[in-house]
């Protein structure tokens, strides 16, 4: 069993009360007060002290079924706490680890801050804290799950955009929810990252969206794929050409004890 | 609590908010209800609006319907944190590993009269090891916390095998320096650990290719780098064993070793070159900014050290010269691809535009 969110990007509103909420229950510091221009959106990315983050996306195109010209996206971005994580498989402490809640868990006594995590993400989602050295993101609210309680985003998101529970309660309920906006005319909407199928990279995510335009335009990369999936060829190939260069290490000896003195 | 403060609205609840218009907004704060004098205006039809908006913003990036979508061009990455000494180390590193390899095969097949090249190996392998942990530890974000690294043996992570290598490897190599001055009985285990250090000196100078393969940063995704990471610490060792006092026999072997090394650097360079170019946007790193710079020098270096050390002539200033134009393309290749890394991390489109055109390995082919 495991636990995950359902993001359906269609009825956020943008409020950023996911990002409020987050920041004040986990007590994160803030970003800086920047103001970026970039539509409504001043956080910019998900990163060790913003675990939630809310895209704004000004589109000059009608969603199916609208007469409006025009459509605003929201999305409120998260961990997606991949069914096969490319920062647990590289972490080299043992730091990052999977919860009981089928969550993946930074434990912030034993990280190191090697970084090697923040590389192996192929979302860009967990960061390094410049300051404090260590990396940071999203707990799917460890604490407050161990207490029966849902995470403080999806408690406080009020139009239900963000929804908590177990995935595979989720994934249902979001191919619903697929089927009634396609009957509503809303033909382009989709699941991104529902299911091992439609996202093989990565096992599926636990953390999983409803979007309506293609994942590059919320920031979300279109095939992304745990990094470790190339770890057996490039073992191989750095073994094959180990092999090259000790041979060729005794080659030189040998050629050095025949040459003349 | 009953009374109000003046100019501020008594709400049930005990809250108390700022009353109505003394603001300037005309906002009925009771009812939300908007009085001022735009008020009634109807709204501007939204296809008029957006057509209003293009000309005042003629970029606004999300305005711009395009097959290539991103996200106000802001990175979908985040590009690798590591400080600059970390492509020092992916040198240094790579010279002490392949330097007690080519140490041990001399050890045990190039007889008595390469022995001196034998120690120099070992001592450049145990200072490079040194070095390397230095530069490793100081790169953390928590320093004190560097033993963490051997808290666990984990496959699946390059970094914590290349932790473990580089441990075993240090010892080996620091033990076949020093045993050969200590007491007699223990002088023939030098032989011993300068074997072991050479065998741990081959994956310790590929794993830093794994490592970096093994990473979601598009320019890095080639299994070749590894390759190249092994060729490139073959021919920085053997160009830095150039630079220094040889007799005619050791000489010919370090060159071998040396011009090796780099033949196959340039092979395998021009491999992964040739691989990125298929993503105009992937293969970017490697022509233009400070990394496209480096990159091209290394090229030209390697080539240039290769055409002195194949020059015909013996003389040890031949040597050396090849020897000091190797060093320096090692060492710009290294910083080459770490910067070039970095640079493609940073480059959404290089991310997204890989992706759509190069599928995923599925899970099948683990």
């Amino acid at each position: 069993m495991a636990n995950g969110f359902f993001t359906d990007t269609t009825v956020c509103i943008g409020c950023k009360a996911c990002e409020v909420a987050c920041k004040q229950w986990n007590q994160l510091p803030d970003d800086g007060y920047h103001f970026t221009g970039m539509s409504f959106d001043n956080t910019m990315h998900l990163g060790a002290s913003t675990w939630r983050h809310v895209s704004f996306i000004e589109r000059p195109v009608a969603l199916n079924g609208s007469d409006t010209g025009f459509s605003w996206l929201m999305a409120s971005d998260v961990c997606k706490h991949c069914a096969r994580a490319g920062c647990l498989e590289n972490c080299p402490t043992g730091a990052i680890m999977r919860t009981e809640f089928g969550s993946v868990y930074v434990q912030q006594d034993v990280c190191n801050g090697c970084g090697y995590c923040v590389s192996g993400c192929p979302f860009g989602v967990i960061d390094r804290n410049h300051d404090d050295g260590r990396a940071w993101k999203c707990t799917l609210c460890y604490d407050r799950q161990k207490d029966g309680l849902e995470p403080a985003c999806a408690k406080a998101c009020p139009t239900d955009s963000i929804q908590f529970g177990d995935v595979e309660e989720l994934k249902e309920r979001a191919r619903k929810r697929v089927e009634t906006l396609h009957e509503k005319g809303v033909k382009e909407a989709y699941l991104y990252g529902g299911d091992a199928a439609s996202q093989p990279g990565t096992g599926g995510l636990n953390a999983f969206f409803l979007l309506v335009d293609k994942p590059e335009v919320y920031n979300l990369p279109p095939d992304p794929e745990v990094p470790t999936m190339r770890a057996n060829q490039s073992w191989k190939s750095a073994g094959l050409a180990a092999i090259g260069v000790a041979a060729l290490a005794l080659v030189s000896a040998l050629v050095g004890r025949t040459a003349r003195g | 609590m009953s009374e109000s403060l003046p100019g501020f609205l008594q709400i049930p609840g005990g809250a108390q908010i700022p009353a109505a218009n003394d603001d300037g907004r005309n906002v009925d704060l009771q009812t939300g209800a908007l009085s001022g004098e735009g008020a009634g205006q109807k709204p501007p039809g939204s296809r008029q609006d957006v057509g209003l908006q293009s000309q005042i913003f003629p970029h606004v990036p999300s305005h711009q319907p395009c097959e290539t979508p991103t996200y106000y061009g802001t990175p979908v990455l985040k590009q690798p944190v590591w400080h600059w000494p970390i492509a020092a180390y992916f040198y240094v590193g790579g010279v002490a590993g392949m330097s007690a390899t080519l140490g041990s095969a001399t050890q045990l097949f190039g007889g008595r009269e390469m022995r001196s090249v034998v120690i120099k190996t070992r001592w450049i392998a145990t200072t490079g090891a040194l070095v390397s942990t230095g530069i490793l530890v100081q790169d953390l974000g928590r320093p004190e916390r560097f033993l963490n690294m051997l808290r666990v043996f984990k496959l699946t992570s390059p970094m914590s095998m290349g932790s473990w290598i580089l441990s075993a490897f240090s010892s080996a190599a620091a033990a076949a320096t020093v045993l050969p001055y200590g007491p007699r009985v223990f002088r023939s285990l030098a032989g011993i650990f300068g074997a072991i250090a050479g065998l741990l000196g081959l994956p310790l100078a590929a794993y830093t290719g794994v490592l970096i393969v093994q990473t979601a940063v598009p320019v890095w995704k080639n299994p070749l780098w590894s390759v190249l990471a092994l060729c490139s610490s073959t021919a920085a060792a053997g160009s830095l064993l150039e630079l220094l006092p040889l007799n005619a026999k050791e000489s010919r072997t370090v060159e071998v070793f040396s011009l090796a090394g780099k033949i196959g650097e340039i092979v395998t360079a021009n491999a992964i070159e040739k691989d990125a170019a298929r993503i105009d946007r992937v293969a970017r790193p490697f022509h233009r900014g400070f990394s496209g710079l480096l990159w091209q020098s290394a090229k030209v270096l390697l080539v240039s050290s290769a055409v002195i050390a194949i020059a015909p002539g013996r003389s040890p200033k031949k040597r050396i010269a090849a020897g000091l134009v190797g060093t320096a393309a090692s060492v710009c290749m290294r910083f080459a691809y770490f910067l070039a890394g970095k640079r493609s991390a940073r480059d959404p489109r290089a991310t997204f535009e890989q992706q759509r055109q190069t599928p995923a390995i599925t899970a099948g082919q683990i």
